[in-house]
C-alpha cells in the first residue's frame, strides 16, 4: 500500500509548512534564550519538574482545567476540541497498529485511514474502535457547535465580549470549524460505500445509500476526501501565524516555566513563548475595567500580545492598562501579562538625559535613627491623615523610628519601573539601598502598597525585614503592644488595592486589623477579584475624567455594602475613591489611631 | 397677574425678584438658607473697591421692597424644576408661569486636597473662612496670636484636573489679592505670599489693585503651585513648592496658609440635567443657550438662568444677570 492519493496533496503541504514554521520558530527563540536561562534548563531537565511540567501539560493543553475553573461552558468546548482531537489522532495511531501491525505509515496514512482501508479490505474488523472513533468525533462535533453559538451569541457560553480576530485568525477558525463535519462527510460517504462505522458515520452512510444511487455517491466519493484534506491543509498553514500557534506554543512554554524560566523587566527571546502562547481566547477582556466601564475596546492582553506578536504595537496600546492584574489572575495560560507589558513600555520608552537624576546627590538631608524605618511615600505624604496616625501608632507602641522620608526623600523608583523607565529606576532605588543602609534599619515599614512591591522585588534588602503598615499593625497588636478598643456599632467595609492584594498577595492582614476596630463588611468584588480604583500610576494614557468614571463605579460597590467608612491600605486608593464619593474614605491606620486604647 | 418663581435668593436672584416686581409681576423667591443674600452674607468685603458687603446687601433687600406680590419661602429647596412649577423638597408643588433658576454655585471642599492639610493642621483656612474672621474683626492663629507669615495659595479645587475641576473659578485671584492687603492693613509687619499659577486681573481695578498690593503693601508673589503641606516641631507649617520662574523647588515655613477654595458647581445641577431635561456643561455648570445673546435663558421653554448657575462670576456681573433675567422673562411672558 502507497497511501498516497492525490487528494492528499493539501494536507501535506500543509503539514510540511507547519512543521517547518514551528521548528524554525522553536529553534530560533531558543537559541537566543540568555545564557542564565540555558543553564536553568540544563540544570532542570532532568528532575521532577520534567514530570510535573508533562502533568501540566496535560491538564492545561488537553483538559483545560484553568478555563474550566472560570467558565465550565468555555472549558468544556476548549477541552472537546483539544482534548478530543487528541484522542482521535491517538485512537487512530492504535487503530491503524490495530489492523496493520507496528510499521511506519506516513501521516497522511493515519490520518485518511478509513479511505486507505476501507472495512472490505480488512479481515478482523474490531467494531470497538468503530464506536470509540465515532464517539471521539462526535465528543469534537459537539466543541464545534459551540464554538459556532459562541460567535453568534457569547453571553450564551459566559462571555459578555469576544475577541476581534486578524485576517489569519479568521482563515484558520474557518478552517477549523470545517475540519470535523467534512470529516464526518467524507467519512460517512466512505461508509455508505463499503460499510463499517458505528452510530455516527454508520447511521450516516447507512441513510446515505439509501438516498443517493450508488453512481452519486461514487462521484462525491473522492471530493468528499478532497474538501476535508483542504480544510487541514489551510487549517495548517495558517495555524502557525495565527492564534491556533498556542496549540503548540504552550508545551514547552510548560516546560520552560516549570524549568523557573520567566519574563523580566526587559525583553527577552523566552517572553515569544509567553507571546505566542497566547490562544486569545478573549476571557481577559471582561475583567478590564477599561473595557467594562469606558469602554475602550482595543488596549486589553488580548490585543496587546496580539499587537506585539506582529510588530505592530503602539506606545497609546502598551501604555494604555492599569496593570490592576485582574487579567492576569484569570488567564488560562497563565502569561505574566504585566511583566511583558512593562518590558515593551521598556522597549519603547524615551531614553532620558544622561544628568538628569544628578540632583540625587545632595539631597540625603536625613537625620535621626531607628531599628524601624518608616517610609511614607510620595503618596502618604500627601495623604497627611495617615502620616498622622502612623506617628500615633508609632507613639502607642513605644517604637523608635526613623522617619526615612518626612523631609524629602526619593521616590521608591516603582512608578517609572511602570512606564518601562528601568534604569532609571535603579537609580532611584541604589539611592534608597544607601541611605536604608546608612541608618543601620531592621525592619522597614511603608504605607503604600506601591512602595511596598518594588522594596520586596527589586531592592534586595538583605538583613532588612520589609513590611506594609497593615502587616506591621498586625504584628503590633497580636504582640499586645497596641491596644484597640473595639467598636461594637462600628462597620467598615475594605477596597483591596491592586498593588498590595493581587500585587503582593497581601489580603489577610488588612482585614484582620479592620477586623480588631469594628465589623468589616466586604463588596462583591473583593480579594483576588477586587476592583481597581482607577488611578493607577501605571496608566497614562486616559484622562482624569476616567479616572473617575471607574472611581464612582467602584466607590458604588463599596457604599452598597452600606458601611459607615470605606477603609483601604494605600494612599493612592484612597485619593481615588476619595473623589467618586460623599462617604467618608480612610486609611486602615487612621481607624486604628482613632481607637487605640492607652 | 402672571407668577415667576425665583429659586435661589442670593444676590443675582434678589435683583431678579426685584425687576419682576417692578414690572407687576407676582413673585416667589425660595431660598435654602434662612436669610436671602446667598454667599454674599458671609463675605467681608468686595474687590477691588472694598466695599462692604453688608453695604451691596442691604441695598439689595432696600430694592426688593415688601409688597403683597412678593413671597419668600425661606429655609426650602427645590427639587424638580418645569417652566410651570417648581417642586420643594417637602413635596409641596408651587404652580407659575416661569422660573429663573438662580441657585448659584458650591464652595470647593477643601479636605479633598488632603495634602494641604485642611481640617487636619491649625491655621489651614479657607478663604471663606478668612472673610468671616475679618467680618468678626478677629483674624488669628489657632492657639491666640497674630501670624507673621501667611501663604495664600490660589486655584484649590479649580483649574485641577486631579479633582476633577479643569475650569477656573474667575474670582479668586482678585481675592486672592484683596485678601492679601486686608491682611497686611490688619498684620503690617506679616510677610504675606501669594502662591499663584496665573495672575488673572480681567475687571476693571484688578490690575490695578495687583500693582498697589507689590508696590504699597509689598505682597509677594511666588509663580508655582504648594505641593504639601507638613507641621514643623514648633506647630508652623511647612509648605513645599516650586517657584517657576526660577525653577527651584522651596521650601518655607509659615504660620498659616489660607486656601483660595474655587466654585464647584451644585450638585443639584445633575437633578436639573437628568430630570429636567436641561443641559448641562463638562465642568457641571448649566449651558445658557448661547454665550451672547442668550445666556440668561436655557434650553427649556419658560426657565432662565442669573448668575453663578452658569459659570463662576463676580457680584456685580451676577446682579446683571439678575436684571437681564427678569427682562428676558418679560418678554417671554408677553409672547406666550
Amino acid at each position: 500500500m502507497t497511501f498516497f492519493a492525490k487528494f492528499c496533496i493539501p494536507f501535506i503541504i500543509g503539514e510540511t509548512v507547519l512543521f517547518t514554521v514551528l521548528a524554525i520558530k522553536y529553534f530560533t527563540w531558543l537559541r537566543d534564550l540568555p545564557k542564565k536561562d540555558w543553564k536553568l534548563i540544563i540544570t532542570n531537565f532532568f528532575s521532577l519538574r520534567s514530570i510535573s511540567a508533562l502533568g501540566e501539560v496535560i491538564s492545561e493543553s488537553l483538559l483545560h482545567r484553568r478555563i474550566f475553573k472560570v467558565n465550565p461552558r468555555l472549558g468544556y468546548m476548549h477541552m472537546s476540541l483539544a482534548f478530543g482531537w487528541f484522542l482521535l489522532i491517538f485512537v487512530g495511531f492504535l487503530e491503524t497498529i490495530a489492523y496493520l501491525g507496528l510499521r511506519w505509515i506516513p501521516l497522511q496514512g493515519h490520518v485518511f485511514f478509513k479511505y486507505f482501508v476501507p472495512l472490505n479490505g480488512i479481515s478482523d474488523h474490531i467494531p470497538a474502535f468503530d464506536f470509540t472513533m465515532d464517539l471521539l468525533l462526535l465528543f469534537v462535533l459537539s466543541g464545534v457547535a459551540m464554538a459556532w453559538f459562541k460567535r453568534i451569541r457569547s453571553r450564551a457560553l459566559g462571555m459578555k465580549k469576544t475577541t476581534k480576530h486578524t485576517f489569519f485568525d479568521r482563515i484558520a477558525l474557518s478552517a477549523l470549524w470545517f475540519i470535523f463535519p467534512l470529516r464526518l462527510i467524507a467519512e460517512s460517504v466512505t461508509t455508505s460505500m463499503y460499510g463499517g462505522g458505528s452510530f455516527l458515520t454508520g447511521s450516516i452512510g447507512n441513510a446515505l445509500s439509501n438516498i443517493l444511487s450508488i453512481n452519486t455517491l461514487t462521484h462525491i466519493y473522492e471530493p468528499a476526501w478532497w474538501l476535508y484534506s483542504l480544510a487541514l491543509g489551510t487549517f495548517f498553514i495558517a495555524m502557525p501565524f495565527s492564534r491556533y500557534m498556542h496549540i503548540f506554543t504552550e508545551i514547552p512554554l510548560i516546560f520552560l516555566r516549570h524549568y523557573k524560566l520567566q519574563p523580566e523587566a526587559k525583553e527577552k527571546s523566552y517572553d515569544n513563548f509567553e507571546v505566542e502562547a497566547c490562544s486569545r481566547c478573549g476571557i481577559c477582556i471582561d475583567p478590564c475595567q477599561l473595557q467594562s466601564q469606558l469602554g475602550i475596546n482595543d488596549v486589553q492582553s488580548v490585543y496587546f500580545l496580539r499587537d506585539r506578536r506582529y510588530n505592530m504595537l503602539q506606545q497609546k496600546i502598551a501604555n494604555n492598562c492599569l496593570m490592576c492584574g485582574r487579567c492576569e489572575q484569570i488567564c488560562p495560560v497563565g502569561i505574566n501579562l504585566n511583566t511583558l507589558r512593562l518590558n515593551s513600555r521598556s522597549s519603547m520608552r524615551n531614553i532620558p538625559h544622561e544628568g538628569r537624576y544628578n540632583y540625587l546627590r545632595g539631597v540625603d538631608k536625613s537625620f535621626g535613627a531607628g531599628k524601624v524605618g518608616y517610609f511614607a511615600g510620595c503618596m502618604t505624604l500627601l495623604t497627611p491623615n495617615t502620616l498622622n496616625a502612623m506617628r500615633s501608632i508609632f507613639e502607642a507602641a513605644h517604637e523608635q523610628v526613623w522617619w526615612a522620608d518626612k523631609d524629602g526623600g526619593v521616590c521608591c523608583g516603582r512608578p517609572l519601573m511602570l512606564s518601562g523607565e528601568v534604569d532609571s529606576a535603579q537609580k532611584m532605588i541604589d539611592y534608597n539601598k544607601s541611605l536604608f543602609a546608612k541608618h543601620q534599619i531592621s525592619t522597614l515599614v511603608t504605607s503604600c502598597p506601591i512602595c511596598l512591591k518594588v522594596f520586596r522585588e527589586e531592592y534586595q534588602l538583605e538583613g532588612i525585614e520589609i513590611l506594609h503598615h497593615s502587616e506591621y499593625i498586625l504584628r503590633l497588636i497580636k504582640q499586645g503592644r497596641l491596644k484597640i478598643g473595639y467598636q461594637h456599632d462600628a462597620t467598615f467595609t475594605y477596597h483591596d488595592p491592586c498593588e498590595l492584594g493581587r500585587g503582593s498577595g497581601i489580603y489577610n492582614e488588612p482585614r484582620a486589623v479592620i477586623e480588631a476596630v469594628g465589623k468589616l463588611l466586604e463588596p462583591t468584588h473583593n480579594r483576588k477579584n477586587a476592583l481597581c480604583c482607577g488611578s493607577s500610576v501605571a496608566n497614562t494614557a486616559i484622562s482624569d475624567a476616567q479616572q473617575l468614571t471607574i472611581a464612582t463605579k467602584v466607590a458604588s460597590e463599596l457604599e452598597a455594602t452600606g458601611a459607615q467608612a470605606i477603609v483601604t491600605a494605600c494612599p493612592l486608593c484612597k485619593k481615588a475613591i476619595t473623589r467618586g464619593t460623599q462617604q467618608r474614605v480612610v486609611d486602615l491606620s487612621e481607624i486604628v489611631a482613632q481607637n487605640i486604647k492607652q | 397677574m402672571k407668577h415667576v418663581i425665583v429659586i435661589g435668593g442670593g444676590v443675582a436672584g434678589m435683583q431678579c425678584a426685584s425687576e419682576l416686581l417692578r414690572q407687576g409681576l407676582a413673585v416667589t423667591i425660595i431660598e435654602k438658607e434662612q436669610d436671602l443674600g446667598g454667599k454674599v452674607r458671609n463675605w467681608h468685603k468686595l474687590f477691588p473697591t472694598f466695599t462692604p458687603a453688608d453695604e451691596v446687601l442691604s441695598a439689595m433687600r432696600h430694592r426688593l421692597k415688601i409688597s403683597n406680590n412678593l413671597k419668600i419661602r425661606t429655609g426650602c429647596q427645590a427639587t424638580t424644576i418645569t417652566a410651570n412649577s417648581v417642586t420643594l423638597c417637602s413635596g409641596e408643588e408651587l404652580k407659575c408661569d416661569a422660573t429663573v433658576i438662580a441657585t448659584g454655585f458650591t464652595l470647593f471642599d477643601a479636605q479633598i486636597k488632603e495634602e494641604y492639610g485642611y481640617g487636619i493642621y491649625d491655621n489651614v483656612i479657607t478663604s471663606a473662612e478668612l472673610e468671616q474672621m475679618f467680618n468678626e474683626n478677629n483674624v488669628h492663629l489657632a492657639h491666640g496670636g497674630t501670624p507673621k507669615r501667611i501663604a495664600i495659595l490660589h486655584c484649590v479645587g479649580s483649574r485641577d484636573e486631579k479633582v476633577c475641576q479643569r475650569h477656573c473659578s474667575k474670582v479668586c485671584c482678585v481675592t486672592g489679592v484683596k485678601q492679601a492687603i486686608e491682611l497686611k492693613k490688619l498684620f503690617p509687619a506679616a510677610d504675606v505670599f501669594n502662591f499663584y499659577m496665573d495672575i488673572r486681573m480681567f475687571g476693571p481695578g484688578y490690575e490695578e489693585m495687583y500693582r498697589e498690593a507689590q508696590t504699597a503693601y509689598n505682597v509677594h508673589f511666588v509663580r508655582g503651585r504648594i505641593s504639601e503641606v507638613s507641621p514643623t516641631f514648633n506647630s508652623q507649617l511647612q509648605i513645599k513648592a516650586e517657584d517657576t520662574l526660577t525653577g527651584r523647588p522651596l521650601k518655607m515655613s509659615v504660620d498659616m496658609l489660607v486656601l483660595l477654595i474655587g466654585m464647584k458647581s451644585n450638585e443639584h445641577n445633575i437633578t436639573l440635567r437628568n430630570e429636567c431635561n436641561l443641559l448641562a456643561q463638562p465642568s457641571g455648570f448649566m449651558q445658557p443657550q448661547d454665550s451672547f445673546i442668550g445666556n440668561v435663558t436655557s434650553n427649556v421653554d419658560g426657565i432662565f438662568y442669573a448668575g453663578t448657575i452658569t459659570a463662576p462670576k463676580n457680584v456685580g456681573e451676577s446682579i446683571n444677570e439678575g436684571t437681564a433675567a427678569a427682562r428676558a422673562v418679560i418678554e417671554w411672558l408677553n409672547k406666550h
